[in-house]
């Protein structure tokens, strides 16, 4: 205020809120001071100066301006004062006055205001939400906001709310306010006015979406085919509310409903029955309700599909057709009797019956299950025969209606046969005494040709020109003073010769595993030059050829009982009665496995393998001592050795008759390089030691171990040996030891002085085996083995002459057939001198010397 | 000659004259019984809604009952079997319709007091959500709608008669109770009030017959 108190300038209105589209005056008074007169003031919209053609002078202290308020953008209106003076210099800030012009516009009316309440468990929700249609414009700085209001009649409540939106919603207290008289409006206001939408005014259950139909249930009935009874329940007490319903249905997979009419479903019902549907159908239904009041409240939504199939009903009258084709015979036809499921199958087909005229007994015949219809019987039909045919269908329920099927006698109007180079007609005349001639006209392709005949004649040959392989088409036109009649017409060929062409065969998609699709065009009449009476269709593997017959009217066929992963060559011939005409080889590879057998070879693999592992795993966690024992056997263990617990007094008496008892033979093998690698090594060594060698060091293993229980160690002397080794390759030095104690574990030797060494110069000459080094080194651990199978006897026997070739072949013949044996085994009665006996007889080849354990 | 001339003219003139008299003494009529119809459909209608919203009300009240004697644990039944002073009667008084429209309206006056009281000690005695609670406040809210639906048609009917203004007066409430005093009451109450709503719809029906078109007639002659 100090501050106007101080202006020169005021506009009056303050900052107003101008509607856009109108015109909008000011006014400018000079106060407070008399140094300008309103001549001297002039008005700025925003930037731009107001021309003066919109000023109005008042009085000399005020000046109006009338703008038009244009654009939605708000601006500034100023009011200035002409430097007409120096006091403007000195008081420029009090010589201008600005105002905010506000722009808008003015709220419009709410349209479509619409309201709904919708369920909540039994009661109706207390809230009711409402939706409106703003109309106009609006900017952002003159914003429209909106007041719905409900009024409940008769009990003056009254609920308000706002909001910027265009919807909101009210809440009652405690409870919808069910059978009261509501009104609702919606009011729009701004700076610039307010409006009110129309009012509803409906009853409170006009307002309500209830929840839809619960329990729908569908009932099929087995004596009701075409019916099905839907229940439900009320989704809401009707005290609350009075409910219509409706209904929709469909057969299963079908997008399109029927709607079952309102004024059926118009009464408060909760159960109804749909009529005139397909037996054997699965239908699914949906219902919804309402208020039942007319035109008010909202459709709640569908409920949940309840779905059934109608009962099985007897079948329609099935689809009975025929095939004819020319017979074996003279005057013969061939007819094929062929049907289709009924349109009305109502239910699943399981056969015909098929009677022909006068049976009285129906043939019944199964339903084919693969192609489209089923072959129910053939006959052969004289032409001059005609024929009924009656056919029912079965399905579980019972048998259709028959369906005839009359076959007539093969018409004899026009008879057309070649003979001597011509065709010759022959026809029946109408049953007119207006006839007045006959036109006889033959047809090929575009060619036309015609003859007239007499009204009297009943046989003609064609007089044109005709030509051999060419289908004509012969009528004969009955003339009645030049009007035309029915004609009676045929095709034939004055002479049939075999096709040009077979057509082209080839497969319907790629071969199956035991199948294959064959198809092919219709010959061009041109290219037939003959009535096709059949087709011939030829399949070859590298094993076997087959051929099968087939219609002159089939393009396809599927070949069947093939063989998987092999290589078909197929061809078709086409016949006519003068010949046939094969096809190209079309080839092709079935596949070699049908679908799924390799995902079930892979499996059964898998669970074969499995199983195997399973197995494996099993033995080895049952017999894994055993599995142990025999890999990896228990090697002992020196450190083990009983040696240790040995008394230095044992008994040497009591071990007596054990060296009594010896039987056993060690024997050593010494193959020749062994000896020379032996005897060359002592032959430095023996000098030294010139001495015995204890057999424990030098003939140690088997040899030493195997039968020797004597506790005497055996002591070797090589040196004659090494000589026998350099002298002769052919001859071999025997030492045997005849006292050894193996190894150190066993039992020791209480008197190593009185070791017994026995020493052979056996001049035997190798075995063959004993000749090949590396066989000998190979086995030579084995035949050491065999040796002391040799009864011990026979030895002390021959040992007398160690140089008798005779012995030595004996006995090498015995080594090689025995084998290695234990020691018990080995065990025989002493001779009466042990213990000369043995250091003599017990000759055993050496082979390789020392052999670990 | 005049006179028979004028005499003819004033014939003349009677005959269309009459003629149209009769035409608007028909129109009268026919406009007369439009009215007459067109106010008793209204009668039928404010009824008939009467009727609506006060069978809802029974049905709420019973349902209440069902969830009252659940709630109150064991002895539930005995609770209602007990008699309980000072509360409102069930039976509609009055012998001229309006008197006993406007019985109907002050009996359910004097029960919300007592509805008031039975929330309140629920309230106590039950959780925050128990459906008793809820149950109680819709009985409550929708008994009130009906009170209000009953005055108007009242007012509709007897527009030169007076209505008595509610709440205060002759309604006593109990003093302090136990608990067991309260549930006693509680249940007393809602019996009681379910009685009257099943004389309500009688009396409604009655009215109907009497009141409607007794409309018809008053404004026929």
């Amino acid at each position: 205020m100090p501050h106007l108190l101080l202006a020169h300038l005021l506009i009056a209105p303050q900052s107003p809120n101008l509607e856009i589209g109108t015109n909008f005056t000011a006014t400018c008074m000079i106060i407070n001071t008399d140094k300008f007169t309103a001549d001297d003031l002039y008005w700025n919209l925003s930037q731009a100066t107001v021309s003066r053609d919109q000023y109005t002078k008042i009085n000399e202290s005020a000046l109006n301006v009338t703008v038009p308020i244009i654009g939605e953008k708000s601006e500034w209106l100023f009011c200035l004062c002409k430097k007409v003076s120096p006091y403007f210099a000195l008081n420029k800030d009090k010589c201008i006055h600005g105002i905010y012009l506000t722009k808008g516009y003015r709220p419009g009316k709410p349209e479509n205001l619409s309201c709904q309440a919708v369920q909540e468990t039994e009661y109706i929700s207390t809230t009711i939400s409402c939706k409106w249609d703003p109309v106009g414009h609006q900017t952002t700085n003159v914003p429209t906001s909106y007041t719905l209001t409900v009024a409940v009649h008769f009990s003056s409540t009254t609920y308000n709310v706002s909001t910027q939106e265009n919807h909101a919603m009210v809440h009652f207290v405690s409870s919808f306010p069910t059978h009261m008289m509501l009104e609702i409006w919606v009011e729009a206001h701004n700076k610039l006015g307010r409006i009110e939408s129309e009012h509803l005014k409906e009853d409170a259950g006009w307002f309500v979406k209830t929840n839809p139909p619960s329990d729908v249930k569908l009932i099929s009935e087995k004596s009701f085919p075409t019916s099905l009874l839907i229940n439900w329940t009320h989704p809401i007490p009707k005290e609350y509310l009075k409910l219509t319903y409706q209904i929709r249905f469909c057969p299963n997979g079908s997008q399109s409903w029927t709607y079952v009419p309102l004024v059926d479903t118009a009464m408060d019902i909760q159960s109804f029955r749909l009529q005139n549907l397909q037996p054997d159908t699965v239908y699914v239904t949906q219902v919804c309700c309402k208020n039942s009041r007319n035109g008010s409240g909202y459709w709640s939504n569908w409920s949940t599909n309840a779905t059934v199939r109608t009962s099985e009903d007897r079948p329609g009258k099935p689809d009975l057709w025929r095939i004819i084709a020319e017979g074996d015979g003279i005057n013969e036809r061939r007819v094929q009797f062929i049907c289709k499921d009924p349109v009305l199958a109502n239910g699943r087909i399981t056969g015909f019956n098929i009677r022909i005229q006068d049976q009285k007994v129906p043939s019944p015949v199964n339903r084919s299950e693969s192609g489209s219809f089923t072959i129910l019987q053939q006959i052969h039909l004289a032409d001059k025969k005609s024929v009924k045919v009656y056919v029912t269908a079965d399905n579980s329920v019972g048998k259709s209606v028959e369906a005839l099927l009359v076959i007539p006698e093969k018409s004899h109007e026009l008879k057309v046969w070649p003979q001597g180079g011509r065709l010759w007609l022959e026809w029946k005349p109408p049953n007119s005494t207006a006839l007045s001639e006959y036109v006889v006209e033959w047809v090929s392709g575009d060619q036309t040709d015609w003859q007239r005949e007499n009204r009297n004649t009943r046989r003609t040959a064609i007089k044109g020109n005709l030509e051999k392989f060419v289908c004509y088409n012969v009528s004969v036109y009955p003339m009645y003073s030049g009007r035309t009649g029915k004609p009676a017409s045929t095709a034939v060929f004055l002479e049939q010769g075999a096709p040009l062409e077979a057509p082209a065969v080839r497969l319907n998609g790629k071969p199956g595993h035991d199948e294959a699709e064959l198809v092919w065009k219709e010959l061009p009449q041109r290219r037939r030059r003959g009535f096709i009476t059949n087709y011939t269709i030829f399949y070859t593997s590298a094993t076997k050829k087959q051929k099968i017959t087939v219609p002159a009217d089939t393009t396809s066929y599927t070949l069947k009982s093939l063989t998987g992963n092999t290589k078909y060559d197929v061809w078709i011939i086409a016949s006519t009665i003068n010949g046939s005409t094969a096809s190209f080889n079309h080839s092709f590879t079935t596949l070699k496995y049908a679908p799924g057998e390799m995902e079930g070879i892979v499996v059964g693999v898998s669970l074969g393998f499995l199983f195997i592992v399973v197995v494996t795993m099993l033995l080895c966690v049952y017999k894994k001592d055993a599995i142990k024992v025999n890999f990896w056997p228990r090697i002992p263990d020196p450190g083990e050795s009983t040696i240790g617990n040995w008394s230095p007094d044992y008994p040497l008496k009591a071990e007596r008759p054990k060296e009594n008892g010896l039987c056993g033979v060690s024997v050593l093998d010494v193959d020749v390089c062994d000896g020379k690698c032996v005897f060359e090594e002592d032959k430095a060594s023996l000098p030294l030691k010139k001495d015995k060698y204890l057999s424990e060091e030098h003939s140690s293993g088997i040899g030493g171990s195997s039968c020797m229980s004597s506790p005497r160690q055996s002591v070797s002397d090589s040196d004659e040996g090494g000589d026998m080794a350099d002298t002769t390759a052919s001859t071999v030095q025997y030492s045997s030891v005849v006292a050894s104690n193996g190894y150190k574990g066993q039992t020791p030797n209480s008197q190593p002085q009185q070791a017994i060494f026995s020493r052979s110069e056996s001049t035997q000459p190798l075995l063959d085996s004993e000749e090949n080094p590396d066989t000998l080194l190979q086995d030579g651990s084995r035949q050491s083995h065999r040796f002391p199978r040799r009864p011990c006897s026979t030895h002390t026997a021959g040992s007398d002459d160690g140089t008798n070739p005779g012995d030595i072949m004996e006995q090498q013949g015995a080594l090689e057939s025995l084998d290695f044996c234990p020691l018990e085994e080995d065990c025989e009665q002493p001779t009466a001198d042990g213990q000369s006996a043995a250091p003599v007889s017990n000759y055993m080849l050496q082979l390789g010397g020392y052999r670990p354990q | 000659m005049n006179g028979h001339v004028k005499s003819m003219r004033f014939q003349q003139f009677m005959e269309p004259a009459t003629t149209l008299l009769s035409l608007l003494l028909v129109m009268a009529v026919d406009s007369t019984r439009i009215v007459a119809a067109s106010r008793n459909q209204q009668c039928g209608n404010s009824l008939q809604q009467t009727l609506k919203l006060t069978r809802l009300v029974q049905r709420e009240s019973v349902n209440l009952i069902k969830t009252y004697k659940a709630s109150q644990g064991e002895m539930a039944e005995h609770l209602c079997k007990a008699s309980v002073n000072n509360v409102p009667d069930p039976n509609i008084s009055g012998l001229e319709p309006s008197e006993r429209l406007l019985s109907i309206y002050t009996h359910l006056q004097d029960f919300f007091p007592h509805f008031k009281r039975v929330y309140e000690q629920q309230t106590d005695l039950q959780s925050t959500t128990s459906p008793l609670l809820r149950e109680l406040s819709h009985l409550n809210a929708s008994s009130r709608n009906l009170a209000d639906l009953i005055t108007s048609f009242y007012r509709s009917l007897f527009p030169n008669l007076p209505v008595p203004e509610p709440a205060g007066g002759p309604t006593t409430l109990p003093p302090s109770q136990n608990v067991f005093q309260q549930k006693v009451y509680g249940c007393v109450v809602l019996k009681t009030f379910k009685e009257l709503l099943s004389n309500v719809p009688r009396e409604l029906r009655t009215l109907k017959s009497k009141v409607c078109r007794r409309i018809q007639i008053y404004t026929l002659f």
